[in-house]
């Protein structure tokens, strides 16, 4: 391999003892000080403190360093502290190069000699790799300050909100001919027992009323084109099918916030409780159309004496769905609450696997329940209470039998209404509306974020955002503070007018291209296009998530990914093998 | 065969003083800090349960309500404020009115009100027939011998009929709780020599309370002060109950003193007094866990104890000091409470002086019978030894 002229700085990371103890440091720093381009080598405790950083920016600055390697933790975790540390030093940022020498050597090996072997190789593949850096300039894009959000139920209504408040275009759009999405379908809401109706109308009155907002009720989506802060999307009624473009509406947006929602797990899935069969066996939605009508009754429309409530239905269950679906428990006692409050003589026995009592005024709230004398029955995972129908003689119209696992009896318990608290799943939609904005869905069909803890209401979309119950099961609280976050990421993105992109992409040597398209398809992320004119393809360098699908695919190799060149992979490989 | 529960119990414990069972989330902390819970009564937790879940048979022939005297551990220990100690008591007063075949516990239990009328009103009649039998008969001014105004001999017959009234009634309960927790209603088969083997543990449980002192033994600070208010309150009272219904004739007599009966008579009052003063005043103060809530049965029983123990005293002071007017009129006062309080101990909390150590026989009985066919011996007829 031929040797470039450049002055190479390592630093060897101890990581306190994380890597130290395990590898031997100053063994790796003796064997990189003897390559030919590294004109210094260091070890330090911890690279990543001040005084870390501050020892490279000596470096550049004194010795006049091109290039720099730090042998340390993963790049996920300190990438962006060095790159920053070598603009600081007035280094392009990318003449950097990050072996991970914890993650892939000390904390996996018990063997000091090979892991301090492992760690040499990966060091001198970095040195060799960074030796055929280039210096990349990131790239800023224009902002479309409009944004389009994908569902008005709660969390649409709130980020709608969010941004118009701020002076901001929303178009909001719903499938349905009226808003507010599935909390429009709810009485009381727990564990305050406000009312839904309460928390939807200010919202609905302020959106209706909003100069910002543009509502496009019994709209779809139909396609969305373009990339972060240049989307166009195509709107249309849902009754027209595709081929009616006449009526569809376009509409230029710089991000897009999905927050379709759930629809509830289908009760005549689970045969065990006869639902559909058994006429007082209803679902929690059944029962909040009840409650919203204002009359508790059985079907021949007697006031029950006896109400059971069955948790769990469809939820944590290897048959149909194996997630918590959040709401039903807290949803159960506020029905507790609610019957009681209605009809003071009623009986209600609450029948669970475990109560999930989690959230900020929840355990209260359960408290609250008991006092108020319901019978809690707790039945085994696996396992479900029988409803038959009960005798003549008996002074109630269903019996429930249950392996109670508290008490460890077999009981049977009376009841005159029946309410299976079904679960949430994602709807029949979500799989289009995900192709349609390129996000991904998880085995259960929720979107799936940027990353679960850090970037819960990203994607790996840019511009493309995530709130509410089309991400998981949750309750309104956690709802509406992921619209609010979405809706704040993407005011701070229009506050800055342009947005970087990343400077490592893919490119296309329109010379070398034969047109194929075969990389247009293969793309993940739809980041190339196909120009009809000039018959070659060409990479929308701001979509580009630099995967590498397309270089390695092409079949005339007239695609290069920056930061990512065949050089720099050869020399890396070169590194570990000498 | 699933068990019918009933809803509606936990209601109707609320009148006998269980309020706020149904707090209880079960976390077993009551029952691990009971240092009565074995491996084969997990109490109070699994009776805690049965109420809640209304498991009525389940509770009728539970023998745990009775292995307790509540010390009010488990109830500081709760997380929920459910108040397992109050629970148990409950369930005692409410196990005494089932075990009650005529159903006055349940009416005394669930209404102080009509208790309270009950006892007035026998009183009353009491207080009546005696004034009327002694003016018709006797001379006010005589307290005893010939021409008395109550003579020794009819008290004497007159306690002896009411003992008799008491013992058919409080047998009859104790037939019942056997019955519910041993026999037909019991799922244990029982071989009957255990009864025998077992037979001590009656009259220790009875004379000592030790469990009642065992109550302490896992506490850093032991405080057997309770225990032995409640073991001379109720010593006192059978020692009074003894002499009254045998030496009535001895303990009338004076005015000089018959020590040989007379220093248990002393004793005994002695036992009464400071026993029921310490306990009304803990429920007063509510200076203890098992004094924080008192039922009205309660304070009746104390109260009247207090009543007919000072008034025992004042007629004695009286008699002894010549003011024999005085004496007799003290006299008919104490009998007035005597006569109700005797008549409604088989229905009222005063029964659990017997059906606690019949309890913990019961169990130990119940015990030995359940660990004999876990280990597989012979549950019917004793093991016989090989030649």
């Amino acid at each position: 391999m031929e040797s470039r002229e450049c002055k190479i700085g390592v630093y060897i990371c101890n990581c306190g003892t994380n890597i130290a103890k395990v590898v031997d440091c100053e063994a790796v720093r003796e064997y990189i000080s003897e390559l030919p381009q590294v004109a210094i080598a260091r070890t330090y405790k911890y690279m990543c403190s001040n005084p870390g950083q501050e020892l490279i920016i000596q470096d550049i600055k004194e010795q006049g360093l091109d290039r720099v390697v730090v042998a340390a933790c993963s790049p996920r975790m300190h990438e962006r502290t060095f790159r920053a540390a070598l603009q600081t030093a007035g280094l392009n940022p990318y003449m950097f190069e990050m072996a991970n020498i914890r993650e892939q050597c000390s904390w996996v090996h018990d063997d000091p000699q090979a892991a301090t072997e492992k760690a040499k190789a990966l060091t001198q593949a970095a040195v060799f790799r960074v030796a055929y850096h280039e210096a990349l300039e990131q790239m800023m894009v224009d902002m479309c300050p409009n944004t389009l959000v994908i569902g008005a139920g709660i969390a649409g209504l709130t980020a709608a909100l969010e941004l118009a408040d701020a002076g901001q275009k929303v178009y909001l759009l719903d499938k349905q001919d009226h808003l507010g999405g599935n909390l429009a379908r709810v009485d009381l809401t727990a564990p305050y027992l406000d009312s839904a109706r309460d928390l939807l109308t200010e919202r609905i009155t302020r959106v209706k009323t909003s100069d910002n907002i543009e509502l496009l009720l019994n709209s779809r989506l139909q396609e969305l084109k373009g990339y972060v802060g240049n989307f166009s999307a195509t709107l249309v009624s849902v009754d027209s099918d595709d081929t009616e473009e006449n009526k569809a509406q376009k509409i230029e947006v710089g991000n897009v916030i999905v927050c379709t929602g759930y629809k509830e797990f289908p009760a005549e899935r689970v045969t065990h409780f006869g639902y559909g069969k058994l006429p007082n066996v209803i679902t929690s939605f059944d029962f909040e159309k009840m409650l919203r009508a204002g009359r508790i009754e059985c079907k021949d429309g007697e006031i029950p004496n006896y109400v059971a409530i069955i948790h769990c239905v469809g939820s944590r269950s290897p048959e149909y769905h194996g997630y918590c679906s959040r709401v039903c428990c807290m949803t159960a006692l506020k029905y507790v609450h609610e019957i009681k409050s209605a009809i003071p003589s009623c009986y209600v026995s609450d029948l669970y696997i475990d109560m999930h009592a989690f959230g900020k005024g929840h355990e209260d709230f359960y408290r609250r329940t008991s006092e108020v004398k319901t019978m809690f029955l707790m039945f085994g995972k696996g396992d479900h209470p029988i409803i038959r129908s009960a005798g003549p003689k008996d002074d109630c119209q269903m019996l429930i039998e249950v392996n109670e696992q508290l008490s460890g009896e077999v009981i049977e318990i009376p009841a005159d209404l029946v309410i299976l608290m079904v679960g949430m799943e994602a709807r029949e939609d979500a799989t289009e509306t995900a192709r349609l904005v390129n996000i991904s869905q998880d085995k259960d069909g929720w979107f799936i974020e940027s990353h679960p803890k850090l970037d819960p209401v990203a994607t790996t979309t840019d511009g493309i955002y995530i709130a509410g119950t089309c991400v998981a099961p949750k309750d309104i609280p956690d709802t509406v503070a992921q619209a609010r976050a979405a809706a704040g990421r993407i005011l701070a993105k229009i506050a800055k007018g342009k947005i970087a992109v990343d400077a490592i992409y893919a490119e296309i040597n329109e010379d070398s291209c034969s047109g194929c398209r075969i990389c247009n398809e293969l793309c993940p992320y739809s980041a190339i296009e196909f120009d009809d004119e000039k018959k070659r393809s060409h990479v929308l360098s701001v979509m580009c998530k630099a995967c590498g699908a397309c270089v390695a695919a092409c079949p005339s190799g007239a695609i290069k990914g920056r930061h990512f060149t065949d050089q720099q992979m050869f020399a890396q490989i070169e590194g570990v093998l000498r | 065969m699933a068990i019918r529960v009933n809803p509606k119990i936990i209601d109707d414990l609320e009148g006998y003083g269980a309020e706020d069972v149904q707090l209880c989330y079960h976390c077993g902390n009551c029952s691990a800090v009971c240092p009565h819970a074995d491996e084969f009564n997990v109490f109070p937790r699994r009776p805690m349960r049965y109420l809640q879940m209304g498991l009525e048979r389940k509770l009728e022939t539970s023998l745990e309500p009775w292995l307790c005297y509540y010390c009010g551990q488990c109830s500081d220990q709760c997380p929920r404020g459910a108040e397992p100690g109050e629970t148990m008591m409950s369930l005692r007063r409410w196990l005494i009115s089932r075990y009650d075949i005529t159903g006055i516990a349940r009416l005394f239990f669930k209404s102080t009100k009509v208790e309270l009328a009950a006892v007035i009103i026998v009183a009353l009649l009491t207080g009546i027939f005696f004034l009327g039998f002694g003016l018709w008969q006797g001379d006010i001014n005589v307290y005893d011998g010939s021409n008395a105004f109550l003579p020794s001999s009819f008290i004497h017959n007159f306690d002896l009929a009411l003992g008799f009234l008491v013992a058919l009634f409080i047998g009859l309960s104790a037939f019942r709780f056997w019955w519910f927790s041993m026999g037909g209603k019991s799922a244990v088969p029982i071989p009957w020599w255990l009864y025998i083997k077992k037979v001590y543990l009656l009259p220790w449980h009875f004379f000592t309370q030790k469990r009642f002192a065992d109550c302490e033994k896992e506490t850093t600070r032991r405080i057997y002060l309770p225990w032995l208010a409640h073991l001379g309150l109720m010593l006192g009272y059978v020692t009074m109950l003894f002499i009254v219904m045998v030496f009535v004739k001895q303990l009338q007599a004076g005015p000089e003193i018959n020590w040989s009966v007379h220093v248990f008579g002393y004793l005994a009052s002695l036992g009464l007094l400071i026993g029921a003063v310490y306990m009304l005043r803990g429920r007063l103060k509510k200076n203890r866990t098992q004094y924080q809530r008192s039922h009205g049965s309660d304070w009746i029983f104390l109260v009247l104890l207090f009543i007919i123990a000072l008034t025992g005293v004042t007629q004695h002071i009286l008699h002894r000091s010549g003011l024999l007017l005085a004496a007799n009129i003290v006299y008919i006062v104490h009998l007035m409470v005597v006569v109700p309080w005797l008549l409604r101990m088989p229905f009222t909390k005063w029964a659990h002086m017997f059906l606690r150590p019949l309890g913990m026989y019961f169990s130990a009985v119940r015990n030995e019978a359940l660990t004999r066919q876990r280990s597989g011996i012979e549950t019917t007829v004793p093991a016989r030894k090989v030649a």
